[in-house]
């Protein structure tokens, strides 16, 4: 009774990994583009933490870089400087990256902070580390950065190896997503990303929801993080920076669509495709980056995913009944008024 | 004491630099984080003028208005999507699409001139003022500042425009009631930003120079500056500006860079937790 | 003065003036009745601009206010006092009258003679601060700012909300008068009996609907007629 809809909502993750499951078997002799492909799977990884976080609950937190560098540079130092072996290492590295998250989430929420708050104390956390890093120059080697070679657990030296370790990371990821989301979680994250004081006054919890989902994303983020500093056979402060990883992933978000399971695959997708065109360019591409972020967030802010669904849903729509389905005509001109007096009925005071 | 001075300098150009920022914030709910690129686009076109060999003060003022008619563009095209939201959407929206434009703009500006700085030379470098040693250019700063923010004050409390910007600070619906046209004064104060922030971005050229890849930190600045200020403060912002610039400057003498940076944004996380309304916020 | 045709307003999906069409002749006070969300709030945003009808048309002695913006229609003579009142807290009752006179700071002086003589009150107090009014100053001060831009038609959301009643029959009788100057005034009103004190023609609003519309005699002397539209609310007599 119980197993068949558990599997068919599992469907399109099963689906998803093994479709990219079949990469390697086509790339084997480019090991260029197996990394790239590799690469796909950690950005899509983070942005399956993002979505959680931004997209379900609210948390703009301009600070996976951290969060993913505390997974690296933990992992790292602690074999190096503290002697672990690896896999000890990365669960303490991650064990401590998830305790930040839920840190940064408990004072947000405790502070009743709303999405600005967050997102200038995050990425003042961001600043924070960039400087840190640079001026443990005695631990980190500042910018020169550490190389990781026999630190880890040797993802550098079996790069298919590594890519299905990363894969079944986001397989994971995926699957406790839409574990969550297909419970009665899932229905209380949906009432609390829409009206958090109505979701409260429903009985839900919402400060534990929003530490619960920041530590689980944090969690993912760092062990991608740490797999990455293996795999990469290099670590540096700008490579957590906020430019080379919370804008990418804010990007793939956005294209892909959030609030949807597959928007972070298909947003890595595109926008490693993307980047691929214009990375040859140099410089250009954090121009690329800012015209891709106000592109996408002026026309194209439903992302892939939900433009594909709607798009389907029309096409069936219009074959059952022969006619295309009425648009949702958006309100533009608003009346500050009212949206005041709403606000102001909302605000938890 | 002439560490002092320069802190204080630091902290008038620091408040030139935010002060657009806060207004923007206040006014319309949007924070502009293309602040800093803004600043740099007027101080780049000011270098290149410099270098066509235009009069430095012809360059400079054609900078400043540069500055300014670049956050008018921004005003009228990018964020008009973000003004027909309200409350914590026009935030994201407004949020979202000036970091994007940041990134567009810095991307730009490292690609397209990434060997063009502004400096500014002064014919004496030092000079004595009762028996202390100052730099010209701290004096010429100082005096710019100093000058923007009496005529700016003067503007706010005597004109009908001023009055209608500080109030729309207080109570937009009620402006609008008044028959304020809150879009115009709106693109009004983002032009007025725009101009501060150019100003700001020649008083870097008298102090050490302008590159093209600053508008970050000037954003960064003019955020923490911002924060520890209260984001709808004006005397708040000022004194925010004095503390942080002699934070700044002695710190960075005694301790180094990065500890200083560290400090500067431990303090802005702080006072978000202790007094998010602005360690030093007062109104009116 | 102003006249609305088959005015369709909403948000939204939801459409909450549905087909309204209403007249105010110039000189008089016209009231619009009507429960809580029958949509008089929404009509007046309308008026003045500050949301767009779906459809209909609203005319502003003879010129069409379509598409106009909320600082243009006050230009025009149309002023509006919301139920919130929206006054500026911080600043001082002369800033918010002065602020009141936005569009026409020629006329200043003259307005807060005018202004100060029917609100005597709020001359004793120019120079403090808005938000430490009390409940029944602060009504007056927002009628106050609203008088200073020169109305030609001065729109009126429930203004005795949260006043007592003394309160309510005080400012009613300065609205009596506003109206002798002559002063159009279009009045949303729960309370029934005081509005139809002021006014001659009432309007009453069912959701979104005009139910009822005639002289203000007609519904006084019909109780019937009032226990159909306006069911148990507001006050008796008048």
């Amino acid at each position: 009774m119980n197993a068949r809809p558990v599997l068919s909502h599992m469907l399109p993750v099963l689906g998803t990994g093994i479709a990219l499951a079949a990469v390697p078997l086509f790339v084997r002799e480019s090991g260029y583009v197996l990394r790239i492909a590799t690469f796909l799977l950690m950005l899509a990884t983070y942005a399956v933490g993002f979505n959680l976080l931004f997209g379900h609950t609210r948390q703009l937190f301009l600070c996976i870089g951290v969060l993913a560098g505390t997974g690296a540079y933990g992992s790292v130092l602690l074999v190096r400087n503290a002697g672990l072996n690896p896999v000890a290492a990365i669960a303490v590295a991650v064990a401590i990256a998830t305790g930040l998250g839920a840190f940064l989430s408990y004072v947000g929420v405790r502070r009743g902070f709303g999405v600005l708050f967050v997102g200038i104390v995050t990425l003042a956390v961001s600043l924070i580390f960039q400087n840190l890093v640079l001026g443990l120059r005695k631990y980190t080697n500042g910018e020169t950065g550490i190389v990781t070679q026999g630190l880890g657990v040797g993802l550098a030296e079996n790069p298919v190896q590594a890519y299905y370790i990363l894969l079944a990371v986001l397989v994971a990821a995926l699957a406790v997503y839409q574990e969550i989301m297909g419970s009665r979680h899932g229905l209380a994250l949906h009432a609390l990303s829409d009206d958090e004081v109505s979701a409260e006054l429903s009985g839900i919890d919402v400060a534990r929801y929003k530490v619960g989902v920041a530590a689980l994303a944090a969690g993912f983020i760092s062990l991608v993080g740490a797999l990455f500093a293996d795999w990469n056979g290099f670590i540096s402060p700008s490579l957590f920076s906020v430019g080379h990883v919370d804008i990418p992933v804010l990007i793939v978000l956005l294209l892909g669509g959030m609030r949807t399971l597959l928007g972070p695959v298909v947003g890595a997708i595109v926008f490693t495709i993307v980047d691929a065109i214009v990375r040859p360019f140099g410089q250009l591409t954090v121009l690329a980056y800012g015209v891709l972020l106000v592109a996408l967030f002026l026309v194209f802010r439903e992302g892939t995913v939900t433009l594909l669904q709607r798009g389907w849903e029309m096409v069936q729509s219009s074959t059952q009944r022969g006619q295309v389905g009425r648009g949702v005509a958006a309100d533009e001109d608003g009346d500050p008024l009212s949206q005041r007096t709403n606000s102001r009925a909302k605000s938890p005071y | 004491m002439s560490i002092v001075i320069d802190g204080l300098v630091l902290g008038l150009q620091l408040a030139l630099l935010s002060v657009g920022m806060v207004f923007v914030y206040g006014l319309g709910g949007i924070l502009n984080l293309a602040h800093g690129e803004v600043a740099v686009a007027g101080g780049l076109i000011a270098a290149l003028l410099l270098q066509g060999g235009r009069p430095p003060v012809v360059a400079c003022s054609a900078g400043v208005i540069a500055s300014g008619a670049l956050a008018w563009f921004i005003d009228r095209t990018l964020l008009r999507p973000a003004y027909s939201r309200h409350g914590e959407e026009r935030l994201i929206l407004a949020l979202i699409l000036t970091l994007g434009t940041s990134f567009a703009l810095d991307g730009f500006f490292t690609y397209r001139y990434p060997n063009v700085a502004l400096t500014l030379r002064l014919p004496t470098t030092s000079v004595d003022l009762f028996g202390i040693t100052v730099r010209t250019a701290s004096l010429a700063v100082g005096g710019l500042a100093l000058t923007t923010f009496g005529v700016l004050l003067g503007f706010l409390k005597s004109t009908m425009l001023g009055k209608a910007i500080r109030c729309i600070i207080q109570n937009e619906a009620g402006a609008l009631l008044c028959g304020v046209d809150v879009d115009r004064v709106r693109t009004f104060t983002l032009f007025l930003s725009g101009l501060l922030a150019g100003l700001a971005a020649i008083a870097q050229g008298f102090f050490s120079y302008l590159g093209p890849d600053m508008g970050a930190e000037f954003t960064i600045l003019a955020l923490i500056v911002a924060v520890v200020g209260g984001v709808r403060s004006l005397t708040g912002t000022f004194l925010a500006s004095l503390l942080l610039g002699l934070v700044n400057t002695t710190m960075s003498y005694w301790v180094g860079t990065y500890l200083t940076w560290i400090a500067l944004l431990a303090v802005t996380v702080t006072t978000l937790l202790v007094r998010p309304q602005g360690l030093l916020a007062y109104w009116p | 003065m102003l006249e609305v045709r088959e005015l369709w307003v909403g948000y939204n999906d939801v459409s909450v003036i549905r087909g309204v069409t209403l007249e105010v002749p110039a000189g008089e006070a016209t009231a619009v009745l009507g429960p809580n969300g029958s949509g008089k709030t929404t009509l007046f945003r309308a008026l003045v601009g500050l949301l767009r009808p779906r459809s209909g048309s609203i005319l502003f002695e003879g010129v069409p206010l379509n598409g106009l913006r909320p600082p243009q229609v006050v230009q025009r003579g149309i002023v509006y006092v919301a139920a919130e009142r929206e006054l500026f807290p911080q600043l001082t009752v002369l800033e918010n009258l002065e602020l009141g006179a936005y569009c026409c700071p020629r006329a200043f002086q003259s307005r807060l003679e005018l202004v100060f003589e029917l609100f005597p009150r709020l001359a004793e107090r120019r120079s403090q601060r808005a938000g430490t009014l009390s409940g029944g100053e602060q009504q007056m001060l927002a009628i106050a700012r609203a008088l200073m831009a020169q109305p030609k038609l001065l729109l009126l959301d429930e203004p005795s909300t949260g006043l007592a009643p003394l309160l309510v029959a005080e400012l009613y009788r300065r609205l009596e008068a506003l109206r002798r100057e002559g002063v159009t005034i279009l009045l949303a009103e729960q309370q029934v009996g005081a509005a139809l004190s002021l006014c001659a023609r009432v309007y009453v609003l069912k959701e979104g609907r005009v139910a009822f519309c005639g002289g203000a005699s007609s519904l006084r002397g019909s109780s019937e007629l009032r226990k159909a539209y306006l069911g148990g609310i507001g006050g008796v007599g008048g």
